[in-house]
């Protein structure tokens, strides 16, 4: 079967209640752009069950046609069905990509789904691109490939390609894609998959589901952090500082953004700031707020960090922010490497300043 | 119980990576474990102490980097570079997967490769009880017995000389204490249970960051076994039962937290919050029996014919992805230091100075690559200053409109 015979942008959407996931229309939106550029047509997957209300939303949010499975035996995820059903469909219909969102779920699913059809499988991308792609081992130029982009090693992105396979499938890190505006009018066709359940798909057996309580920390999910390094422990002079006094600056701004800005703001922290276990930051600063390598990666609007030196296992994790704000009164710290904006002054003066501006000061 | 870990070195500096044409050189890098593989290890000698068995860490890269870190797995050094300290205790068996044919992998050929790793595992295991299978009725049995036994591929309750374990299968056989029938039926019974296996994967690597060589493993496997091998990803909490049927997990997936019942044989990937549970001490004499000869200090090296791998399918050659070229993108192209940087104040026009033109230039922008005397110039009229405080916050915030949420 030639390459050129798989046609369409797939992009695989999750419902959440009554409604799509924002990155589920996120990657409506990708695909959406993917298509234009090739004539073809962006493609919305859904697989659940009672999904009447949500397969007009996928259209209104830029898919041209819903393909979707609606059985009681899909009513929650599980990777085995869902592989299969998704497997059948791409069995049956060769899109040229196929986008998934690059959270749990599509983590847990996308890689199963890319081995058993044989093709490749790019991984946390940020952007996507349409292009030629020479490849010398073959020396073939492969015409109106994907090039998939990702961040690559700290301060690098790269380019992935799958030129020889189909579908090209893809995983979109979260708020890399803005959807586009919902168009009740727009019109586009439903397609519904009659999948049978295979028993052997059913040897993990669900014994509960709760929903997650909403009060957690969402750093992935945040437009800014504040994160706080061990430089809160002393002043630009070298006294001791209680660091509780950072966290509440911290806390103070936090509660601005999203007060009165609207914003998804949290409080991140350094692994050394967390493994210190301060007895004043008891149950304030926990594992749950690290930012880094063996912590969360996270890429908000605006990242500030304050009293961070800059370790490279800290920077892996908040590189791809975009815009840094170092706030540390070592001139030479590392973290200054990054940073777009650099202040390198006390930060028991700096958050006081900060904290008065954005409140109208 | 086999229980097989897999890891992976990775950088220990992710920021000076060599690539040459997109392709990570790893030779020319100082690789460490990969940190959420410690947890992958926590989570399989828990399983160890649960239920017994052979702690196997499996791996694929070039030799003379991994070989010093799966060494270090059975022990780590004192203040220890290369492997973390909360990692070791209870590895019984290091194998690494290389071969020149092998790189350049990219997910997919990383999880076959690793599959039929873990399929030669399986079957040098079961060919172990092939042999002692044979010797029933010949005067090597014992000797056979012996000899396995030492090189870890059968357990403690079929063999051992250990005082503490006395009453072990062969030497029954041999003293008479149970029949030949027995004999059998005991090495049946243990011969399905190495396919009673559990693969046990941190949730990504600090490199390739992806997270998918776990589940496509588990996928490769089941192609090569015929049969469903599930996979989990990030388990955050994980019980498995005394008699190794299953594990009971807990893991998010979105914004739902799901409760499972896996079956075991399957794979686990393990997510940085995991935090093994203390095993049930009861259980210590049934799983001490269970237990191998550990193959400490050694490290197994296979190559492609080995594992009886396909070549078209290993390596750069058999992975469908291909890194193009990267490019940097971390340094921001100006940085303006609050307090020091110098911006234009207002829009200034194309301006000549000493016959050079210089601008346009935007309200806000950094001055740079001017010559010091026409900054100064600028700066006495007024139309150069030093950038502040309030203009970082009014270019981070007074902008809002781009990042403001519409509702």
């Amino acid at each position: 079967m030639s390459l050129e015979q798989y046609r369409d942008v797939w992009a695989y959407c999750v419902r959440d209640g009554d409604g799509l996931t924002r990155p589920s229309l996120e990657i409506i939106s990708a695909a959406r752009r993917v298509a234009d550029k090739l004539g073809q047509r962006a493609v919305a997957v859904i697989l659940g069950y009672g999904l009447e209300k949500v397969l007009d939303e996928a259209i209104a949010a830029g898919a041209d046609m819903v393909v979707y499975a609606d059985e009681p035996w899909l009513s929650q995820y599980q990777c085995l069905p869902y592989t299969r059903v998704i497997c059948e469909m791409i069995e049956k219909m060769k899109p040229y990509a196929f986008l998934f969102v690059a959270d749990e779920l599509g983590r847990d699913l996308s890689p199963r789904v890319a081995y058993r059809v044989g093709t490749g499988l790019a991984t946390d991308n940020i952007d996507l691109a349409v292009e030629d792609y020479y490849f010398g081992p073959t020396n073939t130029t492969y015409k109106n490939v994907l090039a998939q982009i990702r961040p690559d090693f700290a301060t690098r992105v790269a380019k992935i390609y799958t030129p020889r396979h189909r579908p090209q499938i893809a995983s979109i890190r979260p708020g890399n894609f803005e959807p586009l505006r919902m168009d009740p009018k727009r019109r586009g066709e439903l397609v519904r998959f009659n999948p049978q359940p295979v028993e052997e798909d059913f040897q993990v057996q669900i014994i509960g589901e709760t929903r997650r309580p909403k009060s957690a920390i969402d750093l992935e999910g945040a437009e800014v952090i504040i994160s706080l390094g061990l430089g809160i422990l002393r002043d630009a002079e070298g006294n001791p500082r209680n660091p509780r006094e950072a966290f509440q600056l911290a806390s103070d701004i936090v509660k601005l953004l999203r007060e009165k800005y609207g914003l998804r703001a949290e409080i991140g922290a350094t692994r050394a700031l967390i493994y210190s276990e301060l007895k004043e930051l008891e149950g304030l600063i926990t594992s749950e707020r690290q930012v880094g390598q063996t912590g969360k990666t996270v890429s908000p609007e605006i990242y500030l960090a304050v009293g961070i030196s800059g370790a490279v296992q800290h920077k892996v994790g908040m590189i791809k922010s975009k815009r840094i704000v170092a706030i540390n009164c070592d001139r030479n710290a590392p973290i200054f490497e990054l940073a777009h904006y650099a202040i390198k002054e006390d930060l028991y003066r700096v958050l006081p300043r900060i904290r008065q501006l954005l409140d109208g000061g | 119980m086999l229980i097989i870990t897999l890891v992976k070195g990775v950088p220990a500096r992710t920021t000076q990576v060599q690539t040459v044409s997109g392709v990570l050189k790893r030779e020319e890098m100082e690789l460490v474990l990969n940190p959420h593989d410690a947890k992958a290890i926590e989570a399989a000698y828990y399983i160890k102490r649960m239920v017994g068995g052979k702690l196997i860490c499996l791996s694929m890269g070039p030799e003379p980097k991994i070989v010093p870190i799966m060494k270090e797995l059975y022990e780590p050094k004192e203040d220890s570079r290369l492997v973390p300290r909360i990692c070791f205790g209870g590895v019984d068996q290091n194998i690494l997967l290389s071969d020149r044919r092998m790189a350049g992998a990219d997910t997919w050929a990383t999880s076959y490769t690793l599959a039929k790793g873990i399929q030669k595992i399986i079957q040098l295991h079961l060919e172990a009880v092939d042999r002692l299978e044979q010797a029933i009725g010949t005067a090597e049995l014992g000797e056979t017995a012996r000899a396995l036994h030492l090189s870890g591929l059968i357990p403690h309750h079929i063999y051992s000389e250990l005082p503490a374990i006395k009453d072990s299968l062969v030497p029954r056989f041999l003293r008479g204490d149970i029949g030949v029938g027995d004999l059998r039926r005991h090495l049946q019974e243990y011969r399905e249970n190495l396919m009673r296996f559990i693969i046990i994967a941190g949730m990504k690597t600090t490199d390739g960051e992806t997270g998918n060589t776990g589940p496509q493993t588990a996928e490769a496997l089941s192609q090569m076994m015929g049969r469903l091998i599930p996979s989990v990803a990030f388990v955050r909490e994980m019980e498995i039962s005394p008699d190794g049927d299953h594990v009971i997990a807990v893991r998010s997936i979105g914004s739902i937290i799901q409760k499972l019942r896996i079956p075991i044989p399957c794979l686990l990937t393990v997510h940085t919050e995991y935090e093994p549970k203390i095993p049930d001490i009861s259980l210590q004499r049934q799983v001490r029996v269970r237990g191998y000869i550990p193959q400490r200090g050694k490290v197994e090296v296979w190559n492609a014919d080995f594992i009886g791998a396909d070549p078209s399918k290993l390596g750069l050659m058999g992975s469908p992805t291909i890194v193009g070229p990267g490019y940097e993108v971390g340094r921001p192209p100006a940085q303006k230091v609050v307090g020091e940087s110098l911006i234009f104040a207002r829009d200034v026009e194309r301006t000549e100075w000493l016959g050079k033109a210089y601008g346009p230039f935007k309200a806000g922008e950094l001055v740079s690559n001017l010559p010091q005397d026409l900054v100064e110039h600028l700066r006495s009229r007024g139309l150069i200053r030093v950038f502040t405080l309030e203009d970082m916050i009014g270019e981070l915030f007074g902008g809002l409109k781009v990042v403001a949420r519409a509702v």
